[in-house]
């Protein structure tokens, strides 16, 4: 055989090897994190149950519902919205894993962007997954995108024009489950999983609904609980609640013309009370620096250290320990918590009783781990 | 723990010298305003908070709360620029000063309240008001104990929002 037809075939096939490779690194992103939802659960289903078209996508991801059987509120708990906002989905699964619910009803979300967590954010040297330690042994988590994957919603336009003020914003956020509410069922595959969470708040008559997020440590909207103008006072209650409790929160109300957020359509489109929470989250930040798994749930990066040191600019960021995961994930616990006591005090008629959960102190000393199966 | 500082102690402001109706309005536009209502339902006093109160809503008021603190997502909340807020807080503390209304500074958003965007609106209204209560996260570069200072008005510099309710209490 001719030599060029040796290296032909030497060429061909590492080609096929590192497409092998890649192919499987790829597809790894596709098998689903392992949910054991706790006993209190009454039933799981999907998106699709609200909007069929998602049947079979990525965008059909687990509904988890605890129905007490006893009157009371209903709430909606979505983590997950953006991937790599780690705490929203860990706090989500935190709730779906512990969760006993006394009266009213949870409807748990973990993973709202399902289509998000099947690849991360390119050039961005984001690791693909985390593990944190259980007293079963060690969980790993993909990481994700803060939007869908291009692979299922292409190409993006270069102005996305939200449905149906007619905002425009980035292409890139055509794909962002967080700018597409209230959706619509014949629009884009972010627009139809919008459609099909806001149409469970409708349909399954959601009294509360959270959407945890989190943000870059010098983003000035951090550690705060965003809410639509209707719910300031419930929200201010819940802000001196945490205060006594030494967590620190800003409160602010959603901006009428910011269209396709949580905070704003939710509230807008049906009765629900919406609450977005965000905390500080090192991993996001344009500042870090070596960015793996361990800045994921650590949240020790020496160079917020070294800006906060500077004082330049405001920076929610501890310098002594970081912003690590437990941390976070308690803050939304404790947000919850605190949001539901002031809407109890509010609608005494419609109370909702939850337990099983633990409190921030108990995150932050035994770590999550030892709160997931 | 409740700071109290006093910078001029026998200043006229102190000791219940507040009257009701109350108003109730930002200088930023941040949700710190609904914090300062919350606070107000608490200690079951006659008041009312309107975000972008103008000179009409000065009619029957005898004292005026300004909480000052920028926020962006507050300022898209009420559809109106930065600019448009600095003009109203000039026009009501304005008012007030001229229909005779005591006016109390109540700084409750600590850090996030401060800084560029916050510090002129501060200003504004520490430069108005008779009396302060200040968040200490929100004056440790001692920024409204100096300007207190300046003005002899006392200040009550406190660890936390809620501890706002005794010297409010105190105050009406």
């Amino acid at each position: 055989m001719k030599r060029h037809v040796l290296v032909a075939i030497f060429l061909l096939l590492s080609v096929v090897t590192l497409t092998g490779i890649a192919s499987a690194d790829f597809l790894r992103m596709y098998t689903a994190d392992i949910v054991h939802p706790s006993d209190a659960a009454t039933k799981k289903s999907s998106l699709s149950e609200y909007c069929p078209s998602l049947k079979g996508t990525s965008a059909d991801t687990p509904v988890y519902y605890f129905d007490s059987k006893r009157p009371g509120a209903t709430v909606l708990v979505l983590g997950g919205t953006h991937p790599n906002e780690a705490a929203g989905f860990m706090a989500a699964l935190l709730l779906t894993e512990n969760i006993t619910v006394d009266s009213g009803k949870f409807i748990i979300i973990p993973q709202a962007c399902g289509s998000g967590f099947t690849c991360t954010d390119p050039l961005e040297g984001l690791p693909d997954f985390y593990t944190i330690k259980t007293t079963n042994g060690t969980r790993k988590f993909r990481f994700g995108s803060r939007v869908s994957n291009p692979l299922d919603q292409w190409p993006d336009p270069l102005v996305y024009m939200h449905y149906p003020s007619g905002q425009s914003l980035s292409g890139f956020e055509t794909r962002n489950l967080n700018r597409s509410y209230p959706g619509r069922i014949d629009g884009n595959f972010s627009e139809q999983a919008g459609y099909a969470i806001l149409e469970l708040i409708k349909k399954e008559h959601v009294d509360v609904a959270f959407d945890l997020h989190e943000a870059a440590p010098e983003i000035p909207i951090i550690n705060a609980i965003i809410t639509h103008e209707r719910c300031k006072d419930i929200g201010a209650s819940a802000i001196l609640e945490l205060e006594l409790n030494s967590l620190t929160y800003a409160l602010e109300i959603s901006p009428k013309n910011f269209h396709g957020l949580s905070h704003r359509e939710w509230g807008d489109s049906s009765s629900v009370q919406p609450f977005l929470m965000e905390t500080s989250n090192p991993i996001q930040g344009r500042l870090r620096g070596k960015t793996n798994a361990e800045l994921v749930t650590g949240g020790v990066d020496k160079f917020y250290a070294q800006a906060v040191k500077s004082a330049k600019f405001r920076i929610t960021y501890d310098s002594a320990n970081g912003y690590p995961l437990k941390v976070r994930v308690a803050r939304h616990i404790a947000g919850i918590q605190a949001i539901l006591t002031a809407y109890n005090e509010t609608f005494p008629d419609k109370k909702i009783y939850f337990s099983n959960i633990p409190s921030y102190d108990d995150i932050n000393t035994k770590g999550i781990g030892n709160f997931l199966k | 723990m409740l700071l109290f500082v006093t910078t001029y102690a026998k200043s006229p402001g102190s000791g219940g010298q507040y009257e009701q109706p109350i108003l109730i309005t930002s200088a930023g536009q941040s949700a710190d305003v609904s914090l300062a209502g919350t606070l107000m339902k608490k200690l079951n006093l006659n008041f009312k908070v309107v975000n972008l109160a103008k000179e009409s809503d000065l009619n029957g008021i005898k004292t005026l709360i300004i909480v000052p603190g920028f926020s962006s997502k507050g300022l898209g909340a009420a559809g109106i620029s930065r600019e448009q807020e600095l003009e109203r807080v000039k026009l009501i503390l304005k008012a007030a000063k001229d229909k005779g209304i005591k006016l109390v500074m109540l700084h409750l958003g600590g850090k996030a309240r401060r800084g560029a965007q916050s510090d002129d609106l501060c200003q504004l209204a520490a430069n108005a008001s008779s009396m302060m209560i200040v968040v200490k996260q929100g004056d440790e570069d001692q920024f409204f104990t100096k300007l207190a200072g300046q003005r002899k008005v006392p200040i009550k510099v406190i660890d936390k929002m809620a501890d706002a309710l005794t010297p409010l209490k105190e105050a009406f």
